[in-house]
């Protein structure tokens, strides 16, 4: 395709190491052994792989919260962030407070968050209860906070893990649905999911990993296909 | 576009450092409110109890020593007073940072920040604290027959001499406890042989010739003694420890930010 890299990982390994003090041996894990992939400039990217095959490991890398212990990431100036639902929530503060906190954590300026305050809180469906303090909230309301926060940080590329938690049912239809839309448009996205459905629908292309490295990467229904029989097959 | 090779020199900025800077700073102020605004919350009389803590533990050793073992020093309430306060801003900030960021292993995972940010809100938030008992102990002073002198001019040196002091220590423990979280455990014992060998209960001249010159060696000691000079004795400090115990105080800052800095991204790694 020929179409500008937003992220370049080559050969990356990520070590996960539990020293033991005063106990025999140090026990190493590398959650991702040989990684080499490139994340393109308006693709929505699949990630699939079965629980512990390295993929949330990936996003970290990506979202540059980690770095690899061989290997190499390249990074091109843009901002990557995971889609983090209600980081940083203090149940004492306000839902006012809280989309501060969580909104620079997410890496918005205070002035971003105050220009967009409104858009979050109308879209959280929380005009009423803002300023109450999230101990108050039931888990659906805090949900919808934590998405509206999350959705509105809209970083130059979105990383989302797996669904997009909880709420109540008309509200996972609505934020499924914005998600979606983002996915479409021309935003640059890394999508972690099991479900093979999500990833046929929403992604251009389709990476399964197995055991810390690529086993296959291409057309989402020919990757997807791959991964199945595979999954059958054991 | 810049091209920069994240597995070298520095992180991912985009553009606009001043931003971030700004972000940062915002940040750290952000969650010291948060902080502080949760744990007064979190009991009945809320911040009612940064003042009833110190008064209560002045109670308990004045039981001690004065009444029970009769070894208290004239004026005995205001001498632990002058000497607890100040012992409580660094024995809380130490005890706090030590799960500064250890304990915020959830967050780490989920977003990336500088991990000193951590360890600075666990350190203003107990100099907060600090700030508002101290304030009141100066008001309180004059009551007790100990009016404002001329020494008070050395305040702002000692308070700084101290901040830098619990700064170094605390950055270097918020550092190293997410590797060794049973830190923790001896550092507790050691806060509190460092609580006995500081004079806040007695005065460092009562250990002998013999001794003294050892316990000048802690800098809690220096600290202290200095705090009292001025308040209780409206007299100059001895300078020269007190500005000893910043400079190397200063040293250590800049290690625990070196040391922080270079794990920034191995502490989200740690399994603990």
């Amino acid at each position: 395709m020929g179409r500008e890299a937003m992220l370049e990982l080559r050969e990356v390994g990520v070590c996960y190491r539990r020293r033991r003090w005063l106990r025999q041996g140090s026990d190493e894990f590398w959650a991702l052994r040989d990684v080499t992939m490139t994340l393109q400039r308006g693709e929505t990217l699949g990630l699939i792989g079965r629980n512990g095959a390295g993929k949330s490991t990936l996003l970290r890398i990506l979202a540059g919260i980690i770095r690899p212990d061989r290997g190499e990431v390249r990074a091109f100036g843009h901002q990557a962030t995971l889609l983090s639902l209600q980081v940083g929530f203090v149940p004492h503060l306000s839902g006012r407070e809280n989309v501060f906190l969580s909104g620079l954590l997410l890496g918005l300026t205070w002035r971003r968050i105050q220009a967009e305050m409104d858009s979050i809180v109308a879209f959280s469906e929380l005009e009423g209860f803002i300023d109450e303090p999230i101990q108050t909230y039931s888990s659906g309301m805090r949900a919808r906070l934590g998405f509206s926060i999350a959705f509105h940080a809209d970083p130059d590329i979105l990383l989302v893990d797996e669904t997009l938690g909880v709420g109540d049912a008309a509200f996972v239809k609505k934020s499924t649905a914005v998600m979606r839309e983002r996915m479409r448009s021309d935003k640059t996205v890394a999508l972690v999911s099991h479900s093979p459905g999500s990833i046929r629908s929403l992604c251009d292309r389709a990476i399964w990993i197995e055991e810390g490295t690529v086993r296959s990467e291409g057309e989402p229904a020919k990757v997807l296909d791959e991964y199945e029989a595979w999954v059958e097959a054991r | 576009m810049p091209l920069s090779a994240m597995s070298s020199s520095p992180p991912p900025v985009p553009p606009g450092r001043r931003e971030h800077f700004d972000r940062y700073l915002r940040l750290v102020v952000y969650k010291t409110y948060a902080e502080l605004k949760a744990e007064s919350e979190r009991t009945y009389v809320g911040f009612a109890w940064w003042i009833a803590e110190p008064v209560i533990s002045m109670a308990v050793y004045y039981v001690v020593f004065e009444t029970i073992l009769d070894r208290g020093t004239e004026d005995y309430a205001v001498f632990l007073f002058v000497g607890l306060v100040p012992w409580r801003w660094l024995q809380t900030t130490i005890t706090h940072g030590a799960s500064a960021i250890l304990g915020e292993r959830s967050l780490m995972q989920q977003v990336f920040l500088p991990k000193i940010l951590l360890t600075w809100t666990a350190i203003l938030a107990d100099s907060f604290k600090f700030v508002v008992v101290f304030a009141l102990l100066l008001l309180a002073l004059p009551a007790f027959g100990y009016p404002p002198s001329a020494a008070w001019a050395w305040l702002p040196v000692i308070l700084a001499a101290q901040f830098l002091l619990i700064t170094g220590v605390t950055t270097l423990v918020a550092a190293l406890t997410p590797f060794l979280p049973d830190l923790r455990i001896v550092l507790e014992n050691v806060v509190r042989l460092w609580f006995f060998l500081s004079g806040v209960f007695y005065s460092v001249d009562v250990v002998g010739a013999e001794l003294e010159p050892y316990l000048q060696l802690n800098p809690m000691t220096v600290i202290l003694e200095a705090y009292r000079d001025v308040l209780l004795h409206a007299r100059a400090p001895d300078s020269v420890p007190l500005f000893a115990v910043g400079a190397a105080s200063a040293v250590a800052c800049v290690l625990g930010m070196a040391v922080t800095r270079r794990f920034d991204y191995e502490y989200p790694k740690l399994r603990f």
